[in-house]
Parts: C-alpha cells; sequence; structure tokens
C-alpha cells in the first residue's frame, strides 16, 4: 500500500492525464450511446417488430470479447485505426445494449392506462412521449446509463491496447512489467471512478425525479457537471496532438525502447514528444504507424521480416536488415540505423531444473518427455516460432503448449505451472525470477535486430529526429538491454528513469543537456 | 329535433380481428346522459372509444356535434371530450394540481386562472382544494383518486364526458357517495354523457335512458323504468327481475 501512495506521489502529474482520458473514453462513448440507444429504445417499445432485430443487434456486439472487437475495428476506414477514435466505437457499442434495455424497459413500465388517458385528454403523441413516458421512464433510463458508464470504465482500461491512454496504461505497464503495485495503480482508480460515476447518476436519478429531489442534490449534480466538463475539457486539451508520438508494443523491453526514442529526440530537438506505449502487439503496433496513430516505434528485424512482410525466416543479420528497410521504404516507412542488439527468442527453464538434468542446448530438452510448455500467443502463431521450433529439434511435450498472455509466462515458469516457454533474449526477468537461457544449437531462431522505423513524411517535416535518433546507432549492446530490462523488472525503476540514466552515459549527448 | 351530441350509424368495429359490434346505431341528446350496459365482451367499451378516435370503426360512422369523427382533428375532438377510466389514470408523477391543469397549461392558461380552476374543480368534486392540491396520486384513496380523475375530465368545461366504468372498482359506500356528487355535478352543467357500466343498478340511478348491449348489438335503450317492463328475457335478465 505504501508502494501505491509512493508510486501515486512520483507520477502524479501523469495519473491526472491518464484519468483525465479515460474519464473522456467513458463520457464520450456513454453520452454517443445514450444518443443512439435512447431513440432505438424508443422506437423498439413502440414496434415489436423493431425490438427483436434492435435488441438482437445490441445483443450481439455486448457478446464480441473486448479485445477481439478491437481487432475487428483497427483495419476499417473511418472508424478503424489504433488510438481514442477506435476506442470510442468499441466502448460506443458496447454501451448501446444496457441503456437500450433500460430505456425498452422504462417505456413499457408506464401503466398502460395512464398512457390511454393522456392520448384521450388530447396529448399529441410527442407530448405523450414528452410530458408522460419520458418521466415515467426516466428511472429505468437512467438505471441502464449508470450499468452502461460501469462497464464502460472497466473496458476502457483495455483501450490502452490500442493506443487509446486512460488507466489501463498502468495495468498493462504493471502486467508487462510484473509489478502489482503499478497494476494497482491503474485498477484502483478505474474502481473509484466506477464507482464515483455510479454514485454521480443515482443523484442524477434523483433530480430527475420530481418527488425526491432536494435543492441540496439539484445544486451538488450542477456542481459535480461543471468541474465533470471543465475537467474534460481540461483533458481534452491535454491530450491535443503533439509533434511526434513514440509507440510501443506492451512488454519491458518495448516500454524502455519507446522511452528511449521519446527521450533523445527530446534531449536533441524542441518538438514536443506524445509517448503511446503498450500498444497490444506487432500488427497493432505496424498498423499505427501505417495510420498515423503513432510515428515511430522500435521492432526487431526478424519479427518485420516473418509477421509484418510474411517473408521466411533467415539468419543473416544484414540481409536481413536490408531486406526489411526496401520493404518499408514501398509503403512509407523509414528504418533507421540498427541499436546494436539481437533480441532473439531463447528457451528458458528454471535454473534449479537446468543444473538439476544438466541441460545446456536446447535439444537437451529431448532428454525430457514429461515437460509443460507454454508460450506467449505470438510464438505459437508466428511461422517463426513453435512449429517451425519443434520440427527443428523434433520437441515432444506432455501436452499442447498452454497459451498466455506473454508478461505472465516468465511468471509461470518460476511458479512451476508450465516448465519450459521463449522468452526475449534480453529479458530482465530471466535474471531476475532465476531462469536459464537454452543455447540455440542448431541456429534455428532468426535475427532480430532492433531497429527504429519512423513515418517517412514526419522524418521530412523535423529532420532533427533522424539526427537525434542517429546518436542510438550501435549504442545498444545485449548485456546493456538485458540490464535496463532488469532494472525495470527486478529493481523496480520506472522506464522513464532508467533511460535517462542510459542516455547520460552516451558520449554524444554530453553538453548537449536538455 | 336539436343536434345530438354524439350519433353512431350503423357502426361495426372489430377487435383482433373478431367483430365486437354490429350495426349499432345510437343518439345521445347534448344534455342526456346514456348508460351503455352489458356483459363483458358486449361490446360498450369498444362503443365508447369510437366516439374520441382511439378506435376506428370497420363500417357506419360516428358524428360527434354534427361532423363525422374523422373529419375531426383527433387532437381538438379529444379535448372537447372528457375521458375517465375505472384505473383512473392520474399521472403519478404530477401532483393532484398538476394532473387537473394537464389540458389547461397545454392551451397556454395563466396561472391565476389555472390556479383558480383547479381550486373551482377540486371543490366541484368534493374535495378540499387546500388538502389535496399538494398531494401525490399514490396518497389518494381510491375514491378520491376517481374524483381528481373526474375534475381533470372537466378541466376545460368539455361539452362531452365519456366514462368507462368509473365507479367500477370502488366500495359500495365511496361509490353511493359518488353517485351522489356525480348527480350533482351533472345537474350544475348539464353536458352530454356516455356511461359504460355493468352495475345495472348504476344504470338506471344515473342515466337519462340505458341501452343493452349484448353480443355487438343494442336490444333496448330506454329509460331505466320501462327498461324494467322489457318482454326481453335477455334484458330481463340483466335487471335481474
Amino acid at each position: 500500500m505504501s508502494g501505491l501512495l509512493a508510486f501515486v506521489a512520483a507520477n502524479r502529474a501523469e495519473m491526472l492525464v491518464r484519468l483525465g482520458e479515460h474519464v473522456v473514453l467513458v463520457v464520450l462513448s456513454t453520452a454517443i450511446a445514450a444518443a443512439v440507444g435512447i431513440p432505438l429504445g424508443i422506437l423498439a417499445a413502440r414496434r415489436a417488430s423493431l425490438a427483436k432485430p434492435i435488441v438482437g443487434l445490441a445483443n450481439l456486439a455486448q457478446t464480441i470479447p473486448s479485445l477481439a472487437l478491437f481487432g475487428f475495428l483497427i483495419p476499417l476506414p473511418f472508424i478503424g485505426g489504433i488510438g481514442t477514435r477506435t476506442a470510442l466505437v468499441a466502448l460506443t457499442l458496447y454501451a448501446v445494449l444496457p441503456i437500450l434495455r433500460g430505456t425498452i424497459t422504462g417505456i413499457h413500465g408506464v401503466p398502460a392506462a395512464v398512457v390511454e388517458c393522456a392520448v384521450a385528454m388530447g396529448l399529441t403523441p410527442r407530448q405523450v412521449l414528452r410530458r408522460v413516458e419520458w418521466p415515467l421512464a426516466l428511472p429505468s433510463i437512467v438505471s441502464g446509463l449508470r450499468i452502461a458508464v460501469v462497464i464502460g470504465v472497466g473496458t476502457a482500461t483495455i483501450a490502452s491496447a490500442i493506443g487509446a491512454g486512460g488507466l489501463g496504461d498502468y495495468i498493462f505497464r504493471g502486467l508487462a512489467m510484473v509489478d502489482g503495485t503499478v497494476i494497482l495503480a491503474g485498477a484502483l482508480p478505474a474502481a473509484l471512478l466506477a464507482m464515483a460515476a455510479d454514485g454521480v447518476l443515482a443523484l442524477a436519478g434523483r433530480v430527475a425525479d420530481a418527488r425526491r429531489r432536494t435543492a441540496t442534490a439539484t445544486v451538488s449534480l450542477i456542481a459535480i457537471a461543471v468541474i465533470a466538463v471543465a475537467a474534460t475539457v481540461w483533458a481534452a486539451r491535454a491530450a491535443e496532438r503533439s509533434d511526434i508520438i513514440i509507440g510501443s508494443k506492451n512488454f519491458t523491453e518495448q516500454v524502455i525502447l519507446g522511452e528511449l526514442l521519446a527521450q533523445t529526440i527530446e534531449r536533441e530537438t524542441k518538438l514536443s514528444v506524445e509517448r503511446r506505449l503498450n500498444l497490444g502487439g506487432t500488427a497493432i503496433a505496424h498498423q499505427a504507424l501505417l495510420s498515423g496513430g503513432i510515428d515511430a516505434y522500435v521492432e526487431y528485424s526478424g519479427t518485420s521480416l516473418t509477421a509484418i512482410f510474411n517473408q521466411p525466416a533467415a539468419t543473416d543479420a544484414d540481409l536481413v536488415f536490408n531486406q526489411v528497410r526496401e520493404r518499408y521504404a514501398a509503403i512509407g516507412i523509414t528504418a533507421l540505423p540498427r541499436l546494436g542488439f539481437n533480441n532473439t527468442f531463447s528457451i528458458l527453464v528454471r535454473r534449479a531444473d537446468a543444473e538439476r538434468l544438466g541441460l545446456k542446448t536446447i535439444s537437451d530438452l529431448n532428454r525430457v518427455k514429461e515437460w509443460r510448455a507454454g508460450f506467449g500467443y505470438e510464438f505459437l502463431e508466428r511461422p517463426d516460432g513453435f512449429k517451425g521450433l519443434a520440427a527443428a529439434y523434433g520437441l515432444q511435450f506432455a501436452n499442447q503448449p498452454r497459451v498466455m498472455d506473454l508478461n505472465l509466462i516468465y511468471r509461470a515458469v518460476a511458479s512451476q505451472e508450465i516448465d519450459v516457454t521463449a522468452g526475449d533474449a534480453t529479458s530482465g526477468l530471466i535474471e531476475a525470477l532465476d531462469l536459464v537461457a537454452l543455447d540455440d544449437d542448431r541456429r534455428y531462431f532468426p535475427v532480430y535486430d532492433a531497429v527504429p522505423v519512423a513515418r517517412a513524411a514526419v522524418l521530412l517535416q523535423h529532420p532533427g529526429v533522424v539526427a537525434a535518433l542517429r546518436h542510438l546507432e550501435g549504442a545498444i549492446s545485449a548485456d546493456e538491454m538485458q540490464r535496463m530490462n532488469y532494472a525495470v523488472d527486478g529493481e523496480k525503476r520506472t522506464p522513464a528513469e532508467v533511460v535517462r540514466a542510459f542516455l547520460d552515459t552516451i558520449e554524444s549527448f554530453y553538453g548537449q543537456p536538455r | 329535433m336539436t343536434i345530438p351530441a354524439v350519433a353512431f350509424h350503423e357502426v361495426s368495429a372489430s377487435r383482433g380481428g373478431r367483430g365486437v359490434l354490429h350495426g349499432v346505431s345510437l343518439a345521445i341528446g347534448a344534455r342526456e346522459t346514456v348508460a351503455l350496459v352489458g356483459r363483458s365482451g358486449s361490446g360498450k367499451t369498444t362503443l365508447l372509444r369510437l366516439v374520441n378516435r382511439l378506435l376506428e370503426p370497420d363500417a357506419g360512422k360516428v358524428v360527434v356535434d354534427d361532423r363525422d369523427v374523422r373529419e375531426w382533428d383527433p387532437i381538438a375532438l379529444r379535448r372537447r371530450t372528457g375521458y375517465v377510466i375505472q384505473d383512473a389514470g392520474l399521472f403519478p408523477h404530477m401532483i393532484v394540481a398538476a394532473n387537473i391543469a394537464t389540458i389547461p397549461s397545454l392551451l397556454g392558461w395563466d396561472h391565476a386562472r389555472i390556479r383558480a380552476r383547479v381550486d373551482e374543480l377540486l371543490a366541484l368534486v368534493g374535495l378540499e382544494p387546500g388538502e389535496f392540491r399538494e398531494r401525490w396520486p399514490d396518497e389518494l384513496s381510491g375514491g378520491q383518486r376517481q374524483r381528481v380523475s373526474l375534475a381533470r375530465a372537466l378541466a376545460v368545461d368539455p361539452p362531452l364526458l365519456l366514462m368507462d366504468e368509473p365507479f367500477g372498482a370502488l366500495d359500495p359506500i365511496t361509490k353511493s357517495e359518488l353517485h351522489t356528487e356525480f348527480k350533482r355535478v351533472q345537474a350544475a352543467m348539464h353536458r352530454a354523457v356516455i356511461l359504460v357500466t355493468h352495475d345495472i343498478g348504476e344504470a338506471m340511478q344515473l342515466a337519462d335512458r340505458v341501452a343493452v348491449l349484448h353480443e355487438g348489438r343494442i336490444i333496448a335503450c330506454a329509460p331505466g323504468a320501462e327498461l324494467q317492463q322489457s318482454s326481453d328475457p335477455r334484458v330481463a335478465s340483466l335487471v335481474g327481475r
């Protein structure tokens, strides 16, 4: 708990921005969903023939898992891409159903005799709706809104995976760093926000009800609304586009490299740099770069070749880099000089097991048949991943390998849930969790040189960025990368401070403080 | 003869594809109270709802104030036609005064006039304005709700009043009180009233004429005293002879 307080104290400015982003996401998506869901609900309540298809569609949207929905939306024009817009579309889709249901239930709940009298008295259909049905349905509509908001606050944490920011940044970052404090820094404010939003809407419901309205309730609601609008405007302004947006995928090394690009540009130029770290995977990061959601991130040459350009894996570092650079150039992306280390996959086991069984190479794994394997989603799917590995070494395991989040696999090995996995050669967790990497004795894994990639148009616009990033050419050895990863994962230092300390050691930056 | 307030000409109507009324003809005078009696499903309520166009006839026509109801703007027609139902149908989110003032405020009456009218109507239906003006509908007894409902129906002094089992759900004592109240109101204002009821005693006590509906047809229409002399066994069974 004290760790959490210290984290909050150290990061309060950024946390406010993330909280603001979160509130903007939820408020906007709920507002759009209400603008769509309430009229649709009224329509569905009026015409039974429309109710089924409308509610059916909303139900369907609700059943799509959120990450899958984000995945569907990314390639779509206008509403797709990465960032706030896509997140808003997905969150709105989720919010529509409860609002729709609340509206239909509310309108159906108005006693038939009351509506009959209103019509018979000579109220026009519009007057019946406004003066009778609407006020009587309002409590039910408000409870629909309350459900939508609480769901929205929870779902918006996932929006971080597509670069929309919000409190989910801390949750994903915490998962990447295997740091409960950072996870709590996102989860706890999100839970408090959900409760606060629910309370505010309960108050709104009370003010909307003529019989329970009090002056105090009305005044407090107006005060809260003014504060919320002001905070939203402030947060929206804070979210204005910076000169350069740096991205990263969602594991520790990527966050450090994203921070590295960002701080280098900040040291060398006067440009404003925004960070959209923790994007949910290679495909999302690449799409983000194409669509302008981010301007640069660090990719690995082997990953580009196989996962982005669908080419067979290769082991010659220069050949791979040149091939990738040409293919990137054809789609308007510049591959900058390599950073200097090769983050290939390593096959990891517990040190205790390795010593007890005398395991040194991947081939040695064949001596043990009963082992349980678990891998990240990407490794199971990639052409240079599990299938090729199993074929190259003739590996057999006790069961089908388990699929788990990349951030959890190291911990899963350490806690004996699985016995072997594939991790990053440079991961700081290898040392932190007392794991060892087995030697790739058959040279199966291709080369994965770290390469900063950036939108060519942005580099033309800001030539200073190219000059700045050239300072990083060959600047990081595999050992240095692992040390930085360990500093974050093992010593619990923040990526920003680790990168700052590293950049201070690079000679070419001397004499040019920010 | 003066122009009738309401006239049905050979009216047929159906509900849910089933014929409910078959060629009904009936005229109600401008200052007359006519009761519609009959068993459940005989078509009383359907006939009533044809007057203010809550329902439309399949054949024949309904004439209000010498004009076919299809030529009336339904909103204008309904605003000059009071409507009271068994369920009272008060707006639960409005106090008594606001319920009664619904149509006057839609018509843009000023506050003073609305307030004076609300108090006048509450007094007319036997409720002390100071005590009842600010009450919520769920703070009223069944009889009080019916009184407010009647006051609301009379708000803009409509020349025609439609009542569907208005006293049906009340206990005998309250019912008899309201019968007295109704007769007093009717004596003071004398408008055309169509009263649907299955209580033949109520019909004979309150109405100038009683129309007996049987399976969608009017089989008798006469002042109560005459009805008791009827030789039709269906009427006789209804009047309890």
